[in-house]
């Protein structure tokens, strides 16, 4: 796309996304606009110089020469970040998502942010064969989280404690941690969105149920809602005063876990492998290098009350037979 | 409680209808010598940008050698007489069965039927109860919906065609313009195929009549033009206005030497194929104008912003250390800018969105309406 013209009068460049016209095309009633919101992509917030010699006419000058570009008519390429109401002014934090580290089964491999999501049996591995999760003395099972740190079941997901897992809060040292995170900054609802292809998501406990998709657009992403008052203990919790282990420096909010099921698809066939995907080799659970084909994908994870979102990297792989 | 969405409320929705007209200049050189194939004679020539079919029923016109990726279609040609013109019963027969054809589908799908069934013939006023005089001969020019878009705007068609010798069918004021000319009020609204308007014709100064003799119909939703054959032959033989223009004076000056051999065109449409008709009306078109029309209809969505709406932003660098960058402190007014507008349906599908060509400030001093227009 390319920049629009900042030379004159302020132009309005609209278009419908391809989920618009999808809509429209079904003739069902689905396309259907009832709300909005305002975006600042490109935006940054790192360019205001609020000590600017010159004044305060100066601190925002590079931010309102950042040129725009054209609308993106991809609806998951657009309106990444929103603004935000809040109807009080006096704020001076604002809360933030970020990826669980400090609590042993939500740990990402090895030095990296990545989750790695064995889809098969034979990728996991068992008593016959070591996997990446499973080695053939048994270790690698629900006792041994650290052992593979990172690394979850996506062929049996009840079988591993291993999760993903996003902690909300005023991540900073200027605000005391026993505090607690305003009312109405708190998240209740989150918005997950993963590629529908790849897999979908489960609890993180219990009976490990796949949830519940929104709707699946046209690029093949779902949506997924959660909210505090029907999903808590099942994808959502509180972290507030619950001893929740969490890298959240100040005051914490609520936090949403989960697991993830490999697709179908994934677990038969390397089809998707081969189209979307690579080669390479990893160090399995019993030390051994072993060949796997692997997609790298995101999921994202929104604060549907901040507006605040997070994007997870994550690796399925498939072992190749020796 | 924070939010990031704000609903739409009855009085911010709106939609309206907007024509847009745009003009089409479609030059004759186009239509007979930009792209000529070299060496064609007169009577083969065929450029590049004309594409014939082996089925011989019509004729295409592009704008560039029609095997380009890059090349439009712009119109088609084609001729046809009626099983009643005078012409059928001509014992030069060549394709009558399709040029009769392709009468009578023009006819039923621009006049219709009469009330017995049968196929009604183009009639030269449009008065279909009175009966009157008849176009039973005649060239049909489709315009691409590519350039007619909608329609074809009333009252903007313009047809200059030669009526010359075949050599030099633009010489000697012998230029005559066909046109739809102040029928922007003044149209026929009996067809089942839309609305359509009388063509008429004026001669250049030295033609020796100024008279404006009705020749033809132009239908305006179907961006159909029927010309009537009597624009280049006078006399009995043809249908149409007095007899025919003929090209020298209103009601039955000399005909057009129509094809290369001098004949006219009562003979080229007995005894030429239809491709061949074709080439010779357009070795005489001279020019060819109008203005399309495209019916917007769009919605607009006034997205108001109050003082004390989106003065936050969850866009990452707004935050050091869940710090708000752009505040030194509380009693620092929070400030946000808006570059774009999304528009959602109830369960935040992404429907449509809409970019500002520069940052807009927003902080809780000032509110602003944002028109956002959607085009369907």
């Amino acid at each position: 796309m390319a920049f629009l013209d900042n030379s004159g009068d302020i132009i309005l460049d609209a278009v419908l996304t391809d989920t618009g016209r999808y809509r429209l095309a079904q003739g069902n009633g689905s396309f259907k606009i009832t709300k909005f919101a305002l975006g600042d992509d490109e935006i940054n917030y790192g360019s205001y110089d609020k000590n600017n010699a010159s004044g305060s006419a100066y601190y925002d000058l590079e931010i309102l020469q950042t040129p725009i570009l054209e609308a993106f008519t991809n609806n998951t390429s657009t309106m990444k970040s929103k603004l935000l109401s809040i109807p009080r002014t006096n704020l001076l934090y604002l809360p933030v998502l970020v990826q669980n580290s400090t609590q042993p089964t939500a740990k990402a491999s090895g030095s990296s942010e990545i989750h790695v999501v064995c889809v098969d049996e034979t990728t996991v591995g068992s008593s016959n064969a070591a996997g990446f999760i499973v080695n053939t003395t048994g270790q690698g099972t629900v006792a041994d989280i650290a052992l593979t740190n990172g690394f979850l079941n996506g062929f049996q997901p009840g079988q591993q404690q291993n999760l993903i897992r996003v902690d909300q809060g005023l991540n900073t040292n200027e605000l005391a941690a026993t505090a607690a995170i305003d009312a109405d900054l708190l998240e209740t609802q989150y918005i997950v969105e993963m590629d529908n292809r790849l897999g979908t998501l489960t609890r993180g406990n219990g009976d490990f149920a796949p949830a519940q998709i929104s709707f699946v657009d046209d690029d093949n992403i779902a949506s997924y809602y959660f909210s505090l008052g029907t999903d808590q203990n099942t994808f959502m919790g509180n972290l507030a005063g619950t001893g929740y282990e969490t890298n959240i420096k100040g005051p914490a909010g609520t936090i949403i876990y989960f697991m993830i099921q490999a697709s179908t698809e994934l677990q038969t066939s390397t089809y998707l492998f081969q189209q979307l995907g690579a080669q390479t080799s990893m160090t399995n659970v019993a030390g051994a290098s072993q060949n796997v084909r692997y997609i790298d994908s995101n999921i994202k994870v929104t604060g549907a009350t901040t507006g605040y979102s997070i994007n997870l990297p994550i690796r399925f792989i498939k072992s190749i037979p020796a | 409680m924070a939010t990031t969405f704000k609903t739409f409320l009855n009085n911010d929705i709106t939609s309206t209808k907007t024509l847009l007209h745009e003009a089409i200049p479609l030059t004759g050189t186009l239509a007979s010598g930009t792209y000529n194939a070299g060496g064609a004679t007169t009577d083969t020539y065929n450029g590049t940008n004309i594409k014939n079919y082996a089925h011989g029923m019509f004729q295409s016109v592009y704008d560039y050698p029609y095997l380009s990726s890059s090349a439009n279609h712009i119109y088609d040609l084609t001729v046809g007489y009626a099983a009643s013109s005078a012409l059928s019963a001509s014992t030069n027969t060549t394709m009558q069965s399709k040029k009769i054809n392709i009468y009578n589908q023009m006819a039923q799908l621009m006049v219709g039927y009469n009330t017995s069934g049968d196929i009604r013939p183009f009639d030269e006023d449009g008065n279909l109860v009175a009966g009157g005089t008849k176009l039973r001969d005649c060239i049909f020019m489709s315009f691409a919906r590519l350039l007619a878009k909608d329609e074809i705007k009333k009252g903007s068609f313009t047809l200059k065609v030669g009526t010359g010798s075949y050599a030099t069918p633009f010489d000697n004021n012998s230029v005559i313009t066909i046109s739809d000319s102040g029928k922007e009020n003044d149209y026929r609204v009996n067809s089942p195929a839309g609305e359509y308007a009388i063509l008429s014709a004026t001669a250049g100064a030295g033609a020796g009549w100024t008279t404006a003799p009705a020749c033809g119909l132009i239908f305006y939703q179907a961006g159909i033009v029927v010309l009537s054959s009597s624009v280049f032959q006078s006399g009995s033989s043809l249908s149409g206005q007095n007899g025919g223009i003929g090209g020298a004076t209103a009601g039955g000056g000399p005909s057009t030497p129509f094809r290369p051999n001098g004949t006219y065109i009562s003979a080229s449409l007995t005894g030429s194929a239809i491709s061949s008709s074709c080439n010779y009306f357009r070795n005489r078109i001279q020019d060819i104008s109008f203005n399309n029309t495209t019916e917007l209809n769009s919605t607009i969505h006034f997205c108001r912003v109050n003082h004390n709406d989106f003065n936050y932003s969850s866009n990452p660098t707004y935050l050091s250390s869940s710090k708000i960058v752009v505040k030194n402190n509380t009693l620092d007014a929070p400030i946000s800018y808006i570059t774009t507008v999304g528009l959602y349906s109830s369960d935040n599908e992404l429907l449509a969105v809409a970019k500002l060509s520069e940052a807009l400030k927003k902080d809780p001093t000032n509110e602003m309406t944002i028109r956002v227009r959607l085009d369907y």
